[in-house]
């Protein structure tokens, strides 16, 4: 080792690691080129032996993969099986000519070393021994395994014979439920609905409220004529029908009409009750009047418009409510014998047209 | 109003508690019975929620809560989840406990006793349970941590002592290995972590955080005690261990 010559940096620390790295690499290279070159001439000389080769591989590959599955007897006996696992692949190592050989070595090492470790931990830490294998055997014996008979297929070399009853795991289990706080699940115990009805009722919500929206716009409209025409039939057919009850009295005005005769159609009860309705509007405005005779017989007449306003309020307004229902109609028309009515209809339907 | 279209739920007004609205008489009562009435529904809804999600054992965010049920009520989140937890003691032998108080999250555990008896679980939970305490108690009884390389490894040779074999179909498990490292892992009864730089890659099993909650070393070790006949101070380190983390609690 040599020191070379100051070589003037920056900072005199970093020049000095500078300086004392150089040699170190300088060797290491060397060495390395040696290696490199001895490998080179195993290559050349052996190596190419194939078979040889694969036969070293699975050599290895045996070893590991008994390491492996033994990995449990080897820990926990006391034997020296590690030890020997490591002869073993010292003897095989010997035998090496390849990279890929060698790193197959590796590999071992690093179980081997593994489970040395964990050897080494089990000594350690005063950790009672675990005889994992023996918790396996009480575990099945818990479970109820039937040791006399052999199972037919037994890949398995390590497992001993016998075979689990199929509630093995759930006595198991209830046993374990013991030592768990595990909160039992819920469910419905007549199952859940499915969730589709929200989806539907979106769009049906929606159709609706579009056909109500087309509706209502349309509606107002249609009122406003609706009950203009409503307003002017009324109002017209009460101008008819004063029409007419003056007609009548202007033609006979000593003989006082038969309220009954007026308003009843014999050949409709509907229409009875429209020209009573009618009636009592010109009633209310004072158009009309309606009185008892001497048989106690409502009898009704035109109302002449009087001189003098205050006695026309002055009139007695009575109210009166008039029921009548079919049967009741049906006897006027008997009593009275009305056989056509006094206010021809507006229009006839299609029953009376065919009559 | 579109809540109460909802089904009241289990809570409902049977079992939330009556709040005393207190003299407060700033805010009119008619608003504060609204807003009382609208807490006890969420409390109602809160304990359905956590009783659905609980089916799959996977753990419940604090944030899902937040989304699904709580929503505007935030200021009362504390207030609901106390209740949701009382409801769920009182009327269902069940606790909410907080699993991650960083990450916040939430488990369901048991608040009964163990009893002696039948216990309400499924028949595929009953065995899910008897596989998962067995692999827990080997773990615990290995020094609480076993380190291994997947295939095979110290775990997976136990196991096959057991006759159930992580790369075949088992009868009763079905894909053993899928119920081991995904859904014992995504339940969080245990913690599978690789270690950095290990070739072949080198995994470690824990106990995972429900795990902790749902059992402790003294029921597993008194669990292997019974199941091999022997005490459980015949495991000294183990038992000491055990003891110390019952005082922790």
């Amino acid at each position: 080792m040599s020191h070379t010559g100051s070589s003037g940096g920056s900072s005199p620390d970093v020049g000095r690691r500078r300086r004392s790295r150089r040699p170190h690499a300088q060797e290491d290279t060397v060495e390395a080129e040696a290696a490199g070159e001895r490998l080179r001439q195993l290559n050349i000389d052996e190596g190419d032996d194939r078979e040889h080769n694969r036969m070293i591989r699975n050599q290895y590959r045996e070893l590991i993969s008994a390491v492996q599955q033994n990995r449990e007897s080897i820990l926990s006996s006391k034997s020296n099986r590690l030890t020997e696992a490591l002869e073993e692949a010292n003897r095989i190592f010997d035998e090496v000519r390849q990279a890929r050989e060698a790193a197959l070595d590796a590999q071992f090492l690093v179980i081997a070393s593994n489970i040395g470790k964990e050897k080494a931990n089990e000594l350690h830490s005063e950790m009672s021994a675990f005889d994992s294998t023996a918790f396996a055997e009480d575990l099945l014996t818990f479970m109820g395994i039937n040791r006399t008979e052999v199972e037919e297929d037994d890949d398995s070399e390590d497992v001993p014979g016998g075979f689990l009853p199929s509630h093995a795991w759930q006595k198991m289990g209830e046993e374990a439920s013991k030592y768990l706080r595990r909160a039992p699940t819920f469910h419905y115990m007549m199952g859940s609905f499915k969730s589709e009805p929200p989806v539907r009722k979106q769009r049906i919500e929606r159709q609706k409220k579009a056909s109500r929206g087309k509706a209502e716009r349309a509606m107002p409209a249609q009122l406003k004529e609706m009950e203009q025409s409503h307003l002017e039939a009324t109002e017209k057919e009460v101008e008819r029908i004063l029409r007419i009850l003056q007609t009548h009295f202007e033609n006979d005005p000593n003989t006082s009409i038969s309220f009954f005769d007026f308003v009843v159609d014999p050949n409709s009860f509907a229409r009875t009750v429209e020209n009573m309705f009618h009636v009592s509007f010109l009633v209310r405005d004072g158009l009309a009047e309606i009185k008892l005779d001497e048989d106690e017989l409502p009898i009704i007449e035109p109302v002449k418009p009087r001189e003098g306003e205050e006695e026309s309020r002055a009139a007695a307004r009575n109210q009166v409510v008039i029921s009548l229902d079919q049967s009741q109609w049906k006897e006027i028309i008997e009593t009275f014998q009305i056989t056509e009515a006094m206010i021809p209809p507006l229009y006839q339907t299609e029953e009376e047209l065919e009559t | 109003m579109s809540q109460r279209k909802r089904s009241k739920g289990l809570g409902g007004s049977q079992f939330s508690t009556q709040m005393t609205d207190g003299e407060d008489d700033s805010i009119p009562t008619q608003v504060k019975r609204q807003s009382q009435d609208q807490v006890n529904q969420k409390v109602s809804e809160l304990v359905q929620f956590l009783l659905v999600k609980d089916q799959k054992k996977i753990p419940i965010k604090r944030a899902d809560i937040l989304k699904n049920i709580i929503r505007e009520y935030k200021n009362a989140y504390s207030e609901i989840v106390k209740r949701a937890d009382r409801i769920l003691q009182e009327v269902f032998g069940l606790q909410l406990v907080e699993m991650d108080t960083k990450r916040h999250i939430y488990i369901l555990i048991n608040n009964l006793p163990h009893a002696e008896g039948q216990h309400p679980y499924r028949a595929k939970e009953k065995e899910k349970n008897g596989l998962l305490l067995v692999i827990l108690s080997f773990i615990f009884m290995k020094g609480n941590s076993v380190k291994d390389i997947f295939f095979p490894g110290a775990l997976w040779e136990f196991l096959h002592l057991l006759r159930v074999y992580p790369g075949k179909e088992h009868s009763v498990f079905g894909d053993v290995k899928k119920l081991v490292t995904e859904e014992f892992v995504r339940q969080k009864y245990l913690e599978i972590t690789p270690t950095p730089l290990t070739d072949p890659p080198e995994f470690k099993f824990q106990w995972g955080p429900r795990a902790e909650k749902e059992t402790s070393k003294k029921d597993v070790l008194n669990f292997v005690a019974k199941m091999q006949g022997k005490d459980p101070t015949f495991w000294a380190s183990q038992f000491s261990e055990a003891e110390a983390s019952q005082a922790n609690t």
